[in-house]
């Protein structure tokens, strides 16, 4: 008997958090949709966030369309991620915006590069959001060429591009 | 009464200490992984161990039953079975995280939200913190006296 109450209670607890969770989940402006896209082969891994229609930067989805965009020069690679990252090696000619300092040093960035300078942002690649959450900031502030290069830095030294 | 054993289960001091102590850290646990789920669905993808369809389920469930059993084990609703909830967790965790350690997996996707979550510390510390919250939740289950401060007092 004892065991057939405890069962009862730990569905009604697992009930009431389960309740809750889709609740608080569904009402949350930081709530994530029920399945998420977790297969690198289709791109950037990620919960999609539930929510209104955010802006999407445009993807670079081949390492090797990323290096046409880089020959052709006049684009500027961003380095999202932190500053030890860069240090240890980045995509020649990047350069370093963390985004999680992104308040303290877009002042600087801007006074560097107007707005409508053509930008690719990258990361650690398809595991990482970071690139796509820096360039949907740089367009919030007025940046009007943005695009993520998807693979990142990963992607970019295993096919033997340029680094420094 | 002298046997050592029947003490510690009849003492409801350390039954209160227990439950506080486990039912706090885990309403704490709870909160960041609520107020960041998206974040908190990335590192569960990060063990590598659950099918991709389920990760942000996992993700959504897990905190608020993390957060309803610490508040039920405060306030001492269902303390046993909220305890044997939690026992359930903590041994999927470490299960988790045992696996991975004798595996070598080690995912880390080199973004700055994971970086500052506090999930930093080592697999093997979190593992044996772990065991001594699966501890405290076996005392909880196990005793057989009078709790105090308890909306369920006597068990089971």
């Amino acid at each position: 008997m004892v065991f057939g109450k405890t069962i009862k209670e730990i569905i009604t607890l697992a009930g009431i958090s389960v309740t809750l969770a889709m609740v608080v989940n569904y009402i949350s402006p930081k709530g994530i949709a029920l399945v998420g896209q977790w297969d690198t082969s289709k791109g950037v891994i990620t919960a999609s966030p539930t929510g209104p229609e955010e802006w999407q930067p445009e993807e670079i989805n081949r390492v090797a369309r990323a290096k046409e965009i880089f020959d052709k020069g006049n684009v500027l690679f961003v380095d999202a991620r932190s500053p030890d990252n860069y240090e240890d090696g980045h995509i020649s000619g990047a350069e370093s915006l963390p985004v999680g300092q992104f308040d303290e040093q877009i002042e600087s960035f801007l006074n560097r590069h107007s707005p409508d300078t053509p930008i690719v942002t990258y990361c650690s690649g398809r595991t990482c959001e970071d690139s796509h959450n820096l360039a949907r900031f740089l367009s919030d502030v007025g940046f009007t060429h943005v695009s993520v290069f998807i693979d990142g830095f990963p992607g970019w030294e295993a096919q033997g591009f340029p680094i420094e | 009464m002298s046997n050592p054993r029947q003490s510690i289960f009849n003492n409801s001091w350390i039954e209160l200490a227990a439950r506080w102590i486990l039912g706090l850290t885990f309403i704490y646990a709870s909160l960041h992984k609520i107020l960041a789920p998206a974040d908190f669905a990335k590192i569960i993808y990060g063990y590598g161990l659950f099918p991709e369809i389920f990760i942000n389920l996992i993700a959504v469930i897990i905190p608020f039953l993390e957060l309803v059993t610490g508040f039920a084990l405060i306030i001492g609703l269902y303390p046993r079975s909220a305890a044997i909830t939690i026992n359930g967790l903590l041994l999927a965790f470490i299960v988790a995280l045992t696996t991975n350690l004798i595996r070598g997996h080690e995912f880390d996707c080199g973004c700055f939200s994971a970086g500052q979550s506090g999930y930093s510390s080592s697999p093997k510390v979190t593992i044996a913190r772990d065991i001594i919250y699966f501890m405290l939740g076996l005392h909880v289950i196990l005793f057989n006296g009078v709790r105090k401060i308890s909306i369920k007092r006597t068990s089971p």
